[in-house]
């Protein structure tokens, strides 16, 4: 009998092993999602064939889009708000704008969707059949950057357009491709906004720690080269690998610098690290701009009132006053989106709407549906939305809109450059540790 | 010269949290001949229920302790009395399949229960005391002294009491302290027990300097298995030594390398880790015997 028990808790042991192995899967999956995305979805194209049944004489022509968005995977949250902004705009273009006008004919617009799952290989499989098997006339791009790479190369290939807003990283931009548009500020721009309003108020010497991984490096490459542009001294870079546990030393060696502005950062998690490390060691920068964490409502809810003056970089904020030529003021699109979906939008969606919108007018502005003549457009593309405005450069990406700033104020996440896009003055220098 | 010593407050601070989040660990592996691959999630567990009763409840992260230890102690014993003791005598592997998924069992729990947001404990002794051009970093130095306080009762328990008594005899000779009538199953819990409350309260110690999050645990698995291969099996002085010299080193060659200094000094941990190995494989300081197969 005894020695049974072993035996049987080792096979318990593999039952728990196994629940736990699905449990963590289901997380990242959310596998229920899709069935009941489908449903929401099918209404909004409902209710665009009921648009084209009452404007049914309105429309020449029919454009086909396609998109591959993950449903599921990793990715599946930033999808699902990929789609609802670019579902957001089908929604308005077909039923309120009646349709994208080509010259004098008026087109109602489709988007065909596959689900990548989040990656790679898929993703580009996906993106052939779209392009072979739909005969799609455009493409709208995925959500993360890593799928935007592999998913333009096979647009690339087949000389298609692809207009993307859910991929920052500049190595998108770096291979002579073109077919690819990103409506987004790129990495290298994200610390631009700040750097400059810190220039403005007198700051004169910059220190900068970064993640060696890809994102934070164009971050920090990015923040080296704006800040000697706008006449700041970088009087020292230092680099700490993921999951670092302790940047003491890092913040001790920048104490003993006494620079005016200090940018780090890579994950949520550094943020932490280095405001209580800054706090700890007494080093008190007259200002601190953290690349990821300050622009997120939990970033504040964690530091606590440590988190006051620190400033950060965003794509999107509701707050910023834009006006847009098509869908308003951030505002009016944030009350839109929520109507729509019920639930406030992110930066994600928000992006992925601005991307479908800039397909749009550079459709219009060529007047035909030809590619080359729509690829010429988006060159020349000069165009002001609710996300900021859209100018792209010989790469594709998008060199108009700054990256905006926040800076947390008494709790509150608040847009403080660039001007044109500010609610608050910009407070500088932060106060020491000790004087609060 | 002000660089230079605050460095070396940086280091201690560091290795000082170092040596108490690994003593459970090296407890545990020099006793009973265990691996707990569940180490790093069993101080992340400390964390959250800190992070629970300071962000819920508004208590103080130090004063969290008087629970942590306790939960985690009962914890731990019930985890063994249930669990390791069907392994412990068994092939190392079984335990080390049966740790690594308890580890992953309690990350996704954790995981579903709080979600995977990064979180972080407030505590009210925060901020630097300054001397000279040094500062002595609040938090880290009561999280120092914590540290040195569990580190010296744990030393007084082992060396003076009964049960300390017979859970050395058991680290010394398993069949020896079954023949003079030690009840082996029994000093087992107690002694997983004692360790997961010392895993716990390093948990807490974590909670207030660093992000907390479900999947923190890994990372903190490995270094306590480094630190406890260069300091000795169950070794208190050893890993106090061998945290502390981790840390020191660490925070030195981030202080006096630029740029990529941070990076060098958690890849020369390991590298320390091989040189000692290789030079004296019973660790910088001997300590308890790992326990012998017994077939």
């Amino acid at each position: 009998m005894k020695h049974k028990f072993p035996r049987l808790l080792t096979l318990l042991v593999i039952l728990m092993l196994f629940l736990a192995a699905c449990g963590g899967g289901q997380g990242g999956e959310e596998p229920t999602a899709p069935p009941q995305e489908e449903p929401t979805q099918a209404p909004a194209e409902e209710e665009t064939g009921g648009g084209e049944e009452a404007a049914a004489p309105e429309f020449d022509g029919v454009i086909r889009l396609g998109a591959a968005v993950s449903e599921t995977g990793k990715y599946a949250r930033e999808g699902k708000d990929t789609r609802q902004g670019y579902n957001l705009w089908l929604d308005w273009v077909n039923n309120e704008y009646g349709g994208i006008r080509v010259g004098d004919k008026r087109y109602k617009v489709e988007i065909v969707y596959y689900d990548d799952e989040g990656d790679p290989d898929t993703a580009a499989n996906l993106v052939e059949k779209l392009i072979t098997e739909d005969e799609v006339d455009f493409l709208l791009g995925p959500y993360s950057s890593g799928l935007t790479i592999a998913t333009s190369a096979i647009a690339e290939k087949y000389g298609v357009i692809m207009v993307e807003g859910n991929g920052a990283s500049e190595s998108i931009f770096e291979r002579g491709f073109q077919n690819i548009f990103g409506v987004l500020t790129p990495a290298g721009n994200y610390t631009q906004s700040a750097l400059k309003a810190l220039a403005d108020k007198g700051a004169k010497t910059v220190v900068v720690a970064y993640e060696d991984t890809a994102f934070p490096t164009s971050v920090a490459e990015g923040a080296i080269k704006w800040a000697e542009e706008y006449g700041m001294e970088v009087l020292a870079v230092e680099t700490y690998p993921k999951d670092v546990a302790d940047v003491s030393a890092i913040m001790t060696k920048f104490r003993d610098l006494n620079p005016d502005v200090f940018v780090g950062g890579g994950h949520f998690n550094d943020a932490l690290l280095f405001v209580s490390a800054a706090q700890e060691l007494g080093f008190t920068p007259k200002a601190m701009v953290i690349t990821v964490g300050p622009s997120n409502p939990q970033f504040v809810e964690e530091v606590g009132d440590a988190a006051n003056y620190i400033i950060g970089p965003t794509q999107w904020e509701a707050s910023m006053t834009w006006q847009g030529k098509y869908l308003g003021t951030p505002a009016e699109y944030a009350a839109r989106y929520e109507a729509m979906w019920n639930e406030p939008p992110t930066y994600q969606a928000a992006e992925s709407t601005a991307t479908a919108l800039a397909l749009q007018a550079a459709i219009e502005n060529a007047g035909t549906l030809e590619m080359d003549a729509v690829r010429e457009a988006l060159r020349n593309l000069d165009l002001m939305t609710f996300y900021g405005p859209i100018r792209f450069d010989e790469t594709g990406k998008n060199v108009a809109k700054p990256m905006g700033a926040i800076q947390i104020q008494d709790g509150e996440i608040l847009v403080v450059a660039p001007e044109e896009a500010a609610v608050a003055d910009l407070l500088y220098p932060m106060p020491a540790w000790e004087d609060r | 010269m002000d660089q230079f010593l605050q460095a070396l407050i940086n280091g201690v601070m560091l290795g000082g949290f170092y040596a108490v989040m690994v003593l459970g660990f090296s407890v545990i592996w020099g006793v009973m001949g265990v691996i707990n691959l569940a180490h790093g999630e069993l101080v992340m567990l400390g964390a959250y229920i800190t992070w629970v009763l300071n962000k819920q409840f508004g208590w103080e992260p130090f004063a969290a302790l008087v629970v942590v230890m306790p939960v985690m102690f009962v914890l731990g014993y019930i985890l063994q009395r249930v669990l390791i003791n069907r392994v412990v005598e068994r092939p190392h592997l079984i335990s080390l399949l049966v740790t690594f998924g308890l580890g992953i069992m309690l990350s996704n729990s954790v995981k579903l229960i709080y979600t995977a947001d990064p979180r972080q404990t407030k505590t009210a002794l925060s901020g630097f005391w300054r001397v000279g051009q040094i500062t002595f970093p609040v938090t880290k130095t009561y999280i120092l002294l914590a540290a040195l306080i569990i580190m010296l009762l744990l030393y007084l328990f082992l060396q003076y009491t009964r049960t300390g008594k017979s859970i050395r005899a058991a680290a010394q000779n398993r069949e020896a302290a079954r023949i003079v009538g030690i009840e082996i199953h029994q000093v087992y819990a107690i002694t997983f027990a004692i360790c997961t409350a010392l895993t716990g309260a390093a948990g807490m110690l974590i909670s207030p300097t660093q992000a907390i999050f479900p999947f923190m645990g890994p990372p903190l698995t490995l270094k306590a298995f480094a630190i406890t291969a260069m300091s000795g099996l169950g070794s208190i002085p050893g890993a106090l030594m061998g945290g502390i010299v981790l840390g020191l080193v660490e925070v030195f060659i981030a202080t006096y390398i630029p740029g990529i200094g941070t990076n060098l000094g958690i890849v020369s941990s390991f590298v320390l880790l091989v040189v000692v190995l290789v030079t004296r494989p019973q660790g910088l300081f001997g300590g308890l015997q790992p326990a012998t197969e017994v077939r």
